[in-house]
């Protein structure tokens, strides 16, 4: 899901570079110390998951993994992506330099959304509801991301319908597995080390204590 | 958890059998005219009928071409200029091609050349091929290096554990400046 140099048209780049830089700016003061492994991590996460394609029909698909980071990070997850991005581009020339901005906004804007959408359901003492809202998270941030890079399309003239809905069925087996693989990941997280959500909800819990 | 790391491990061969899904597109002389493909690095050629657009000199549009059958487009230049083929293969997929007036085909070239010069006499030393020979030696070269190119592509686009290894360096190499300066920020807030 990336969109390359010269598809779009300059509008569409500079405000998508505008929209990065403030996600970036925004993401790097919310990053405190406890946030930086785990932001490293699905940093590089997100870079190998990308170089995964299924071949689907015509055309192949890869993993994104941005649910998971958006869940864990919630801002952070914008300077983690552009990290990842930007080394795609630069090592396997996937999407480009110029196109960054919108790229790093296309992927990371979902995670954030889906990190505020879902937080509360993670919280949950129950597994079955946590990994629910889990693989919601991981599937949203998917079509969230489809979305986005559609109407990025769109603005620069393709027509926004027809290309929406190609873009999203073309998506549905991948919206699946990286839901499976974000609950599957969340519910390993809560099993082995809880304390990460927790850590990065300190807000919410403080007020429950 | 078994489980799950059967499913790192499956997706880490998944990996390295993983191609990149970019567009690729060339161009070359045929003839009179320049031939180009264009599809992508998978191996899929593009769609027949999708529309190529040309430009001359880097700027103004002076036509359009359609991709054929076999993922291959034809255009027939009309003066030595450098012409620029884009391609529009839907959902953010475009190629740009172009080729420089000294890859035009040689007719075009030597009606240029013999119009701002006197027509030279014929200097050839040696058994000089006929026209229809040069074509067909031309169309035969092209065809033996056609794998060789395909090849090149596809090489070109590979992601080997090289520069995957490297990546992951380059993250934690960040994430470790990152904390240098959470640190830094720190100390300075409790000094």
């Amino acid at each position: 899901m990336h969109i390359v140099d010269g598809a779009l048209s300059n509008d569409v780049v500079i405000a998508g570079g505008i929209i990065a830089v403030a996600g970036i700016g925004f993401g790097l003061r919310k990053m405190d110390m406890e946030k930086i492994p785990a932001a490293g991590i699905l940093s590089a996460t997100f870079f190998v998951a990308s170089l995964i394609h299924v071949p689907l029909g015509p055309s192949s698909v890869h993993l994104i993994m941005n649910g998971l980071a958006g869940l864990i990070l919630g801002w952070a997850a914008f300077p983690a992506l552009f990290v990842g991005l930007m080394l795609q581009a630069l090592f396997f020339g996937y999407g480009g330099v110029t196109v960054l901005g919108v790229n790093t906004v296309a992927i990371a804007l979902p995670a954030v959304m889906m990190h505020y959408a879902c937080r509360h359901g993670i919280q949950s003492q129950h597994k079955k509801i946590v990994m629910m809202w889990a693989a919601i998270a991981g599937a949203g941030s998917i079509a969230l991301t489809a979305l986005i890079v559609t109407l990025c399309l769109a603005l620069t003239g393709e027509a926004f319908i027809p290309a929406a809905k190609l873009v999203v069925i073309a998506h549905t087996p991948v919206m699946a597995i990286e839901g499976f693989l974000c609950a599957c990941a969340v519910s390993l997280i809560h099993r082995v080390k809880p304390d990460l959500f927790n850590t990065f909800f300190k807000a919410k819990v403080a007020t429950h204590a | 958890m078994h489980k799950f790391i059967c499913l790192i491990a499956l997706s880490f061969i998944i990996t390295f059998q993983a191609q990149a899904h970019k567009v690729v597109a060339s161009a070359w002389t045929d003839g009179a005219d320049i031939e180009g493909e264009a599809g992508f690095s998978n191996g899929d050629m593009a769609i027949a009928g999708t529309i190529v657009d040309v430009f001359k000199n880097e700027g103004e549009k002076i036509g359009q071409t359609k991709i054929l059958d076999d993922g291959l487009f034809r255009f027939t230049p009309t003066e030595i200029a450098s012409y620029r083929f884009f391609v529009n293969l839907g959902a953010g997929h475009v190629a740009n091609v172009t080729v420089t007036p000294d890859e035009l085909p040689d007719n075009l070239r030597e009606a240029g050349v013999t119009s701002t010069k006197v027509a030279s006499p014929t200097t050839s030393t040696g058994p000089m091929p006929s026209p229809a020979i040069a074509t067909l030696i031309a169309k035969a070269v092209r065809k033996e290096i056609q794998p060789l190119r395909k090849e090149i592509a596809s090489y070109k686009e590979k992601n080997d554990l090289q520069s995957i290894l490297g990546g992951i360096g380059y993250i934690f190499g960040l994430t470790g400046i990152v904390f240098y300066i959470a640190a830094r920020r720190k100390e300075s807030r409790e000094a």
